[in-house]
């Protein structure tokens, strides 16, 4: 294997039947079709795999072709599906044994409904020929198989249906990567993913390697901004519907048909609303719409007095959208700044608010005061003096975390602490 | 001159201890020195600017009048930090309660900021202040004596403190970088005083983070206070002005994310540097009257960066108004 990072999803893909999770009864079916096919006996010609993504619909193939030493001839729809080309390579697999070896063959047809009507003109008929005409087994896979034009696929095939993996299952096989990788993950980081991925296996490996690799330890609270990361999603439609709307009624619609929280939607605009607005005159008149309605969510809150909610809602969505002076300008909106610090910065408050406390108590001054008047020239002090460092601090009793704040940089704040250590033991 | 070699923060390692060394502020001085000759003070109001000595006034009487035990007598509370009226009351209450130790028949309650006092909360204090009076004085210390109420006014002797001058900070700066050793040349003297603008503290930790780093040049002063706060608030002001509302709101998290400045103290610190700003001055009452109706908006509740991102997008606006005139 190569030094270069791997995706997970191909180092951990299953060889063999024994090693896919879930879906046992599903992939017996496929096997004893699959097997009497072989044989020659009175089956379908193809199998109609279906059922959600990432659930081993196509591993199972790809197994098969392992297992009963096969060659695999792939198509997807991802490939142009003309009709002749489906003709040309299908039809040459379906009728001379392969040059290699001379052994037999699977043909699959994945995702055939990515067929587009127009697109694959024919590819359906050709599929419909292939499969009747194939001496090999060929299999097709799906999400939806229920639509109209599949039907004379579906009288023709063997329907084998694919569940979603169910969350326990799913979770330990991801235990089981963590052990592979060397990591230790909580259960509860496990499941975590495992339920958000809606019994996918694909996107839960993806998901726990963004999540886990280069980690030691997986706890939950590593894997908990995931389903932040989804409920944002939606809110670059939001805003742009939002900005981009013509009338107030169109603004308004855009957030009230949106599931997303309004105040999120608040933060994604008062966030994006420098990159809309690039003229000087609409971004102060927009930002003025916009402190209007925070005026109007405070009220709200403070008085419990809901209906004043919707005025606050006007001004975030027909506000900001009807200062526009021309058409609307295509923007690539960007992710709340603030929430990303504000959850950075909780402890680095916390350690402010303690060092400030301890000039406020040696220096006659107040918290506050401590932050304005001493705090910028003792970060000067402590990222460049460490001497003078040194004794500020033990005079101050700063903690290790405070000296770091202050330093800027872990190495200056080991200087310190080594020369306070050295002090001390003298 | 007592040099207390453990502290190690010089605004209060040359903080002085005895009325004499206080620099400048005679009239005061003099006053004072006759209560400690009595051994009787009244309720007193210490009203001025910033870094004029306020507070080492009120902790140099205690001093003199209580000699080394005067910790014992004297409580410091700051009206900014403690929360609500409530439990200053329940702090004065605490220690009132204790007859004073020594020949001086009261303690002392030093209470620093009282301007950030709500009316309200003055009112209640005034009740406290009359319920103790036989045990207590109590030394209030504002920067304006026009926010304090009449009634508490009218029951203390006001005392103002005057800016301090170049000439007297100038004196105390040479003196601390004396004593410390510092490298102090003739243009970082003259950046100090610049920056300071009479006030002492600051000149004072100018000195102490420029002679961090080394020679106090004019260089390493404008270092140092380049990174302070109000020179950055001046930054985000011109860059807002000049029409770079993006740099100017990432300068105005910066500001209260590394100063963890709240919005109100920004607000009011923008108001101070719009003064100063080279516009025309018609041109900073009408941003006076925004920064105003701003505040007053963050007053009634609303979101503190929001509020000054709106207020940052109206100074940019007017920028390009000001430029296309």
């Amino acid at each position: 294997m190569s030094a270069v990072a791997t995706l997970w999803v191909v180092k951990y893909k299953p060889r063999r039947f024994s090693e896919i999770i879930g879906n046992k009864a599903a992939i017996l079916e496929f096997r004893t079709w699959l097997e009497k096919r072989l044989k020659g006996a009175n089956v379908e010609n193809a199998a109609f795999l279906w059922g959600p993504p990432g659930v081993g619909k196509t591993l199972t193939v790809e197994v098969a072709a392992i297992e009963y030493n096969l060659e695999l001839i792939q198509m997807n729809a991802s490939n142009a599906r003309s009709r002749l080309r489906i003709k040309r390579i299908l039809g040459m697999a379906s009728q001379y044994l392969s040059l290699v070896g001379g052994r037999r063959k699977i043909i699959l047809v994945d995702e055939v409904d990515g067929m587009s009507g127009t697109e694959d003109r024919g590819g359906l008929a050709a599929v419909i020929e292939l499969i009747q005409q194939s001496r090999f087994p060929v299999v097709l896979t799906a999400n939806d198989p229920w639509d109209p034009k599949f039907r004379p696929l579906r009288d023709l095939c063997k329907m084998i249906k694919y569940d979603r993996i169910r969350v326990t299952t799913l979770a330990s096989y991801l235990k089981r990567i963590c052990t592979a990788e060397g990591i230790i993950a909580d259960d509860s980081a496990l499941r975590f993913i495992a339920q958000r991925c809606n019994g996918d296996v694909r996107s839960a490996v993806n998901d726990l390697q963004a999540l886990a690799q280069g980690r030691r330890r997986l706890t939950l609270s590593d894997v908990q901004w995931l389903a932040f990361r989804d409920r944002q999603y939606g809110a670059f439609d939001v805003l742009k519907n939002i900005f981009s709307a013509k009338t107030c009624r169109g603004a308004k619609a855009a957030l009230a048909s949106s599931l997303l929280d309004y105040n999120m939607i608040f933060q994604w605009i008062h966030e994006n609303l420098p990159l809309q607005y690039t003229s000087a005159e609409e971004l102060a008149e927009a930002y003025e719409a916009l402190s209007r309605a925070d005026v109007f969510l405070g009220r709200t809150k403070r008085t419990q007095a809901w209906t004043l909610l919707s005025y606050a809602l006007d001004m975030m969505t027909a506000g900001v959208s009807m200062v526009k002076k021309g058409r609307y300008r295509f923007t690539k909106y960007q992710f709340p700044q603030r929430i990303k610090i504000l959850s950075q910065t909780k402890d680095v408050r916390a350690i402010m608010t303690g060092i400030c406390a301890a000039i406020a108590e040696k220096c006659h001054i107040s918290i506050k005061g401590a932050a304005f008047e001493y705090l910028p020239f003792l970060r000067i002090i402590f990222e460049s003096n460490t001497e003078m460092a040194a004794g500020i601090a033990r005079w101050l009793k700063l903690d290790e975390s405070m000296i770091a704040f202050l330093a800027g940089s872990f190495d200056k704040a080991n200087e310190i602490i080594s020369l306070m250590k050295r002090r001390r033991s003298t | 001159m007592s040099v207390d070699a453990t502290m190690l923060l010089w605004t209060e390692k040359y903080r002085p201890k005895y009325l004499d060394e206080v620099v400048n502020q005679k009239d005061v001085v003099e006053r004072v020195k006759q209560f400690v000759k009595t051994r009787n003070i009244p309720h007193m109001l210490f009203a001025g600017p910033p870094g004029t000595g306020k507070t080492t006034v009120a902790l140099a009487l205690s001093h003199e009048l209580y000699g080394e035990n005067w910790r014992q007598n004297v409580l410091e509370l700051n009206a900014s930090d403690e929360r609500g009226i409530q439990i200053v009351r329940e702090r004065v209450k605490d220690y009132a309660r204790t007859m004073a130790i020594g020949d001086v028949p009261f303690k002392i309650i030093i209470l620093d900021e009282a301007d950030n006092m709500t009316a309200d909360a003055q009112q209640a204090l005034r009740r406290t202040m009359e319920l103790y009076t036989r045990t207590c004085r109590f030394i209030l210390i504002a920067n304006y004596s026009s926010k304090i109420i009449e009634p508490i006014q009218s029951r203390c002797a006001i005392f103002r403190f005057q800016p301090l001058s170049d000439e007297d900070i100038a004196a105390r700066i040479r003196f601390i970088a004396e004593k410390e050793g510092v490298d102090l040349r003739e243009d970082g003297l003259k950046a100090i005083l610049y920056v300071a603008e009479g006030d002492l503290r600051r000149a004072i930790n100018s000195l102490q983070a420029a002679a961090a780093l080394g020679v106090v040049d004019e260089k390493a002063v404008f270092r140092v206070v380049g990174r302070a706060s109000p020179v950055e608030i001046r930054e985000m002001l011109h860059l807002a002005l000049s029409g770079n509302f993006i740099k100017a709101r990432e300068k105005l998290r910066e500001l209260m994310i590394a100063y963890g400045l709240s919005g109100v103290d920004l607000v009011r610190q923008i108001h101070r540097e719009v003064f100063a700003l080279k516009i025309p001055e018609e041109a900073k009452v009408k941003l006076a009257d925004r920064i105003g109706e701003i505040n007053f908006r963050m007053v009634e509740g609303a979101d503190e960066e929001v509020q000054l991102s709106a207020l940052l997008a109206y100074f940019a606006l007017f920028g390009e108004k000001l430029r296309g005139s």
